[in-house]
């Protein structure tokens, strides 16, 4: 069966059966093209596609997805989705739904010849080892992904759009006497066209190179920079806390905290799907819910966790349009392009640049929102990078860092990490570091 | 799942498209996960995974295709695409004439799970889970549990232009409790998470409330601990999960994915002295119902146990097709995928430090002020530098060789090659853990494993 032969079999086996059901399809294709030493190691180019099933029978919510579309796949993955909602003791709902239309949000972003992709990733990779210090490189390439969702229910949800990415990046080793840094950076946009090889390779090879010749950093408190790719690693924990969903499971600590100033008045923080060229934008959420922007943190204040409409039911606050959802997973929430709004007020004084922390799934708790992570990073005085620092680790809580920023940069930067995030540089007034 | 006639066609045109070499992998998994969240089944999700993956071989040059069309149809038009990037097709080679005569190699069902998991009804797991949760409930500050099962059933097919012909069903099952203790604004976590290549006996092997009561006492005895301190002392790992430090501090670094790109700081040391000699280094494939056993790696060849490195000295690294063919070394039964998305590299199965003859207590009580680390979290490794990471999920100070209060929020930094060689002491104590490992070719389950050990000194970030 093709996928909308499915859809429309999985509709019509659902009203037979007296079940409501949403289905949301996703068709992924990737091309990945790895450099090294100057020629192809690895061409990948392939397609993924899937249905994920939301069904309600007798008020509770089941779910189950198949890559298979045989009509055994559908009516096993059918009978699996009712025989999780009968089992299930938490009241479900599907939203009413609405013709939601058909969008094309990449347009000819990705329509570059392959002979023009395949020479972007060698002259990358090429760059990356132009640098004496360049020990190895691991790999230098591009990778494009396209991703059409389309969703459908038996309460009238009908919609569809198509968006992707491309991108170019590359990991190397540097190595300076007996220094020793390997650097990995990607570089992401809407279109092949707006990537620029020779830049982002100069980029890795410099933002690499900064840090041999490191230093121990003796342990202490002090003024911390965190630079854009840092910054966005901690917004991709401190998503966790907003999402109306933890909210709801008793794992954030924003929980009770609607109106109340967690920030700094310097902070704002603002989920916006609908931004023109932002990487992850989307015309509408996993349950149909038109995109609209949203201020989650005004001036410090917090104004709402972002929710579907499950989460916004049961907390009895608007629904914001973040049902997030992969065919092969449940209703869940989460942000499309997260940022902090810059500011512009940011001096280098003394302290420590933080320029990447390392083991963020291990070292940040999403729950308590206590970190204690291994950072690289760079000595500042009197305005200007000294020196790298290494073998350290920063610790803290990411709400009490937010309430200790005292300034921001003027520049947003992206880094995608599930959803995109996006950061000027932040300064805050000060962390706990661990060295020797 | 495929027959042969369609996999030779495929891999026949594969080698007359010009490939030296031509893999093909399927798999069907299903895999289910329910969560029980306050005495109920809160979420409950059934999949199933279908797709295969074809990958040529022209040199060391590897060209990649997936799809969920398994027709031969599919699997061919894939495989044109693959020729067309690869820009090599009408190359016609003399072997694409000939036949494939299919070695097959027949699962002997080392991982066969006892209690299969088509024997028992959902609700008999939900009980299960309702009593991990009721475990769990040790006291008021207890605030919330949520308890899952994860299940997965893999079936794979791994056939190639060497006449390899492997099929395998793996089963595996995995037990999961948080727990989060409040008191105040102080909100702490505590987890316990048991899982191996086993059916439903799992329950049997892990009493699920015992397993909830062990999140819970970790999340109550993180909300009573201060912050770690912060400084270089001595830490004493504790066993179990706590291998988890070797396995990105050392682990990692014998992968020939960076071996053979000399972007590992231990590439081109075999035979050398890299470790303390109380250190032998072990990943065993092989381990009967272990969370990383398979009887066969994602290439199709027979997993093997790798003595790594023998009393501090490097014996091996681990070898999949790509590494061999870039570093010569034989390969060790090490390439894994994640699912058919991912073309396989090396990777680790069960990676563990073997037990050594010292005493548990003989560690703690040899450490005058330092950081005992009974359970960890996990961590990250930078193989180029081996700069390493982790956490440790439950913590003790040590005061004059005794256990004293815990602490919490503790990070271990430091750099893989210099820690390993500052295991000053290796306990008798040895077990193992699961966990899953994410690397190029995605997530895959492994163990991690050791006895107590003592690191004479390992950077411990906490708050200063």
């Amino acid at each position: 069966m093709t996928l909308e032969e499915a859809k429309g079999y999985l509709l019509r086996r659902a009203r037979e059966l007296g079940l409501q059901a949403e289905v949301l399809f996703q068709e992924e294709r990737e091309l990945s093209l790895r450099a090294r030493q100057g020629v192809l190691e690895e061409i990948k180019e392939a397609r993924q596609g899937g249905i994920g099933l939301r069904v309600v029978a007798g008020g509770k919510v089941g779910y189950a997805y198949t890559e298979e579309l045989s009509e055994a796949a559908l009516e096993w993955a059918l009978a699996e989705a009712r025989d999780n909602a009968l089992l299930s003791g938490k009241e479900g709902f599907l939203p009413e739904g609405r013709p939601l239309g058909s969008h094309d949000l990449l347009g000819e972003g990705l329509s570059a010849p392959l002979e023009a992709k395949k020479e972007a990733a060698l002259a990358l990779e090429r760059t990356l080892r132009e640098d004496p210090r360049t020990r190895s490189v691991l790999m230098g390439g591009y990778q494009e992904r396209e991703v059409r969702v389309a969703l459908a229910s038996t309460q009238g949800a009908e919609g569809a759009f198509r968006t992707g990415l491309a991108g170019m990046g590359g990991s190397l080793v540097m190595g300076e006497g007996a220094s020793l840094k390997q650097g990995w950076d990607f570089r992401l946009a809407k279109e092949f066209h707006a990537l620029d090889p020779g830049r982002t390779a100069l980029e890795i090879r410099e933002r690499t190179a900064r840090l041999l010749n490191a230093r121990p950093l003796p342990t202490g408190r002090y003024r911390a920079y965190l630079e854009p790719k840092a910054m966005a690693g901690l917004l991709a924990v401190f998503a966790q806390a907003l999402s109306g969903k933890n909210a709801l499971e008793g794992k954030s600590r924003l929980l009770g905290k609607i109106g109340e100033q967690v920030a700094s008045p310097l902070v704002t923080l603002v989920d916006d799907p609908t931004l023109e060229r932002g990487l992850l934008s989307r015309p509408f959420d996993a349950e149909g819910t038109p995109a609209r922007r949203t201020v989650v943190i005004e001036k410090g204040v917090f104004k709402t966790f972002l929710h579907n409409a499950e989460t916004a039911r049961a907390l009895g606050q608007e629904n914001t349009g973040h049902a997030h959802r992969r065919y092969r997973g449940t209703l869940d929430v989460a942000p499309s392009n997260l940022y902090l709004e810059p500011v512009g007020n940011l001096a280098l004084t003394k302290g420590v640049l933080i320029t990447e922390f390392m083991g963020l799934h291990a070292g940040a708790n999403p729950v308590s929102l206590d970190f204690s992570l291994q950072a690289l990073g760079l000595w500042v005085e009197e305005g200007a990078a000294r020196y790298a620092v290494e073998n350290f680790a920063v610790s803290g809580n990411l709400l009490e860092l937010l309430q200790a920023v005292e300034a921001l940069g003027d520049r947003l930067e992206w880094e995608v990490l599930g959803a995109a995030f996006g950061s000027p540089v932040v300064a805050v007034a000060e962390l706990s570091f661990a060295g020797t | 799942m495929l027959q042969p006639e369609l996999v030779e066609a495929v891999l026949r045109r594969a080698l007359q498209g010009g490939a030296d070499f031509a893999e093909v992998y399927a798999e069907r998994s299903k895999r289910r996960r329910m969560t029980v969240r306050s005495g109920k089944l809160e979420e409950a999700i059934s999949g199933l995974d279908y797709g295969a993956g074809i990958r040529l071989f022209f040199g060391t040059e590897v060209v990649y295709a997936y799809t969920n069309d398994l027709t031969q149809e599919g699997l061919l038009e894939a495989l044109e695409t693959l020729l067309r990037a690869k820009g090599a097709l009408g190359r016609v080679d003399a072997r694409g004439a000939g036949g494939l005569d299919f070695r097959k190699t027949l699962p002997q069902g080392l991982h066969t799970p006892k209690v299969p998991l088509s024997e028992k009804d959902k609700r008999f797991r939900l009980e299960r889970l309702l009593e991990a949760e009721a475990g769990a409930r040790i006291s008021p500050e207890i605030k919330q549990v949520e308890a899952s099962l994860q299940e997965w059933e893999q079936e794979v097919l791994i056939a190639n232009t060497e006449g390899t012909w492997a099929e395998e069903k793996r089963v595996r099952t995995r037990l999961f409790v948080l727990a989060v203790a409040q008191e105040g604004a102080e909100v702490q976590t505590g987890v316990a998470a048991p899982g191996k290549s086993v059916g439903l006996e799992l329950f049997q092997l892990y009493p699920p409330g015992e397993v909830g009561a062990k999140a819970a006492r970790q999340a109550l005895t993180n909300l009573r601990a201060k912050p770690a301190p912060a400084g270089t002392m001595p830490v004493v790992v504790g066993n179990g999960f706590g291998g988890v430090i070797f396995h990105e501090a050392l682990g990692h670094l014998l992968e020939t994915t960076s071996v053979a790109k000399k972007a590992s700081v231990l590439a081109d040391r075999l035979g050398e002295e890299v470790a303390s000699p109380a250190v032998t280094y072990i990943d065993d494939g092989t381990l009967p119902h272990a969370w990383g056993s398979t009887e066969v790696d994602d290439e199709g060849r027979p997993t093997e146990r790798t003595v790594l490195i023998e009393r501090g000295i490097l014996k091996s690294y681990m070898v999949d097709r790509l590494g061999h063919l870039l570093t010569g070394y034989p390969m060790t039964g090490s390439g894994r995928r994640q699912d058919y998305t991912f073309a396989p590299t090396s990777r680790m199965r069960n990676t563990f430090i073997a037990p050594g003859d010292r005493e548990v207590e003989d560690l703690i009580a040899s450490v005058e002020f330092g950081l005992y680390a009974k359970e960890m979290g996990g961590g990250q490794v930078k193989p180029g530098s081996g700069e390493y990471n982790f956490a440790v999920q439950e913590g003790y100070l040590i005061r004059k060789g005794r256990i004293e209060e815990p602490v919490r929020g503790a990070m271990l930094v430091g750099k893989g090659p210099e820690t390993i060689r500052k295991v000053v002491a290796v306990a008798k104590d040895w077990e193992n853990a699961p966990g899953m490992c994410g690397s190029l070719s995605g997530m895959v389950p492994v163990e991690v494993g050791q006895p107590h050990v003592l690191v004479s000194e390992i950077v411990v970030g906490g708050r200063a």
